[in-house]
């Protein structure tokens, strides 16, 4: 036989047996450690309580709402439609249904944010997209939504709408009675002038 | 007569070449800057440490610098730092903590045993990168709790944040339960709300517009 082929033979055998030495793959995938930090420091990854309490009360039907307090505070209070995920339960093969369903977004929330940032961080490593952390947590939700406090005078005119907003949404999500007080609802006034005719517009 | 075989180089200039492309294509082999060091069970544990962050109350002892081994790094840009920042840090923009020359600033602090304390604003800014440093390697990184908001606030009398808990995190502030559920108008006043009143005046026709 010719000595070249085997040579040749010997080759690919060693090329061969190298791939016995190739890493052992994790079972799951993960992003880039690169583009992770790039995602990490995107400020757009952050929604208010605002948003969140619009989308619930829209009846929004892309919106998941994630809860990464422990069960049994979960089991005291939750948002409407919460799932509660803690932490070391995220790569348990029963709460993967719920991230990377198509056309679904995700809020994370937490006492105050932070927790529920970590679990963002995982979960992106984890590469699943469209995730967003409610910011301030369920403290600035309460202090916002639940107990909202009226805006000085000085302030702009957003903040009054916003006001009116989380006097609705708490309506929304306490049952409270619409309250009847003696603040009558001043509505816009838009004053309209008519058109003055001119001067000598009609005839004589 | 198989063709090779009258010319026994062509073999050998094959498998040459062979072996060429295979190692241009191992060394071309694209390998990401970073790797993480931490799986993700080991994450998940990372995150229950209670040693995670650096609390303002411990400030004052880095700022007189009987402290060396700390060096804190402000991740906010540049604009704001030069506004108003903790006296010592460094500034190095979250969107250049990556830089090679940064990343080499980093590990040498590493390899001095430097701690290294992140802040950002709020107590927020800084978690995110502060995790992703621990999860490739960087195990001597620490975060400011309450950022540099908490900071500004207690500039004066920081030794005595050791009793405050406003900047913790993870702790419910209300009682969601009892607080969601209540039907009671929260006090507000019964100041009348102002609402601006928008006057929109019609532009006056030109005096002789119409005519006889």
């Amino acid at each position: 036989m010719n000595r070249n082929y085997f040579l040749l033979t010997i080759l690919m055998l060693i090329l061969a047996a190298g791939t016995f030495f190739l890493k052992k793959q994790t079972d799951y995938k993960q992003i880039n450690a690169d583009k992770l930090l790039w995602e990490i420091i995107q400020p757009s990854r952050f929604v208010t309580t605002d948003q969140v309490a619009r989308m619930i009360i829209q009846k929004d039907p892309s919106l998941e709402i994630l809860d990464v307090r422990s069960p049994e505070e979960f089991a005291k209070f939750s948002l409407p439609n919460a799932i509660n995920i803690p932490p070391d339960s995220l790569m348990a093969p029963s709460s993967n249904d719920y991230f990377g369903i198509p056309g679904i977004k995700i809020v994370f929330i937490s006492d105050d944010g932070i927790k529920a940032d970590q679990e963002w961080v995982l979960a992106k490593r984890l590469g699943f997209k469209n995730m967003y952390v409610m910011k301030g947590g369920l403290n600035r939700w309460i202090e916002t939504i639940i107990q909202p406090k009226e805006p000085g005078e000085s302030e702009p005119y957003t903040a009054f709408e916003e006001y009116e907003f989380r006097k609705g949404a708490r309506l929304y999500f306490t049952g409270a009675k619409v309250e009847k007080s003696t603040v009558s609802k001043k509505v816009k006034v838009v004053i309209h002038r008519k058109k003055k005719a001119a001067v000598a517009a009609g005839g004589c | 007569m198989h063709v090779h075989e009258s010319n026994p180089q062509k073999t050998l200039i094959t498998i040459i070449l062979f072996v060429l492309v295979i190692v241009i294509g191992f060394l071309t082999l694209h390998r990401p800057r970073f790797k993480y060091k931490l799986n993700m069970a080991e994450s998940v544990q990372m995150l229950q440490n209670k040693t995670n962050c650096f609390y303002p109350w411990q400030l004052p002892d880095v700022l007189d610098k009987t402290h060396p081994k700390v060096v804190l790094i402000d991740i906010r840009n540049k604009f704001v730092f030069s506004r108003g920042h903790i006296p010592g840090a460094e500034n190095i923009s979250a969107f250049d903590l990556t830089k090679k020359k940064n990343i080499r600033h980093l590990k040498a602090l590493a390899g001095k045993n430097v701690t290294v304390v992140l802040y950002g604003n709020g107590p927020l800014q800084a978690n995110g990168p502060w995790m992703w440093f621990r999860m490739v390697g960087f195990s001597n990184v620490k975060y400011l709790a309450g950022g540099y908001g908490y900071y500004k606030a207690h500039k004066d009398n920081l030794a005595e944040t050791k009793n405050d808990n406003s900047y913790l995190t993870g702790i419910p502030r209300f009682n969601y339960a009892v607080v969601a559920s209540s039907k009671n108008v929260p006090a507000t006043t019964t100041q009348k709300m102002k609402k601006p009143v928008i006057v929109r005046r019609k532009r006056k026709a030109a005096v002789a517009a119409g005519g006889c």
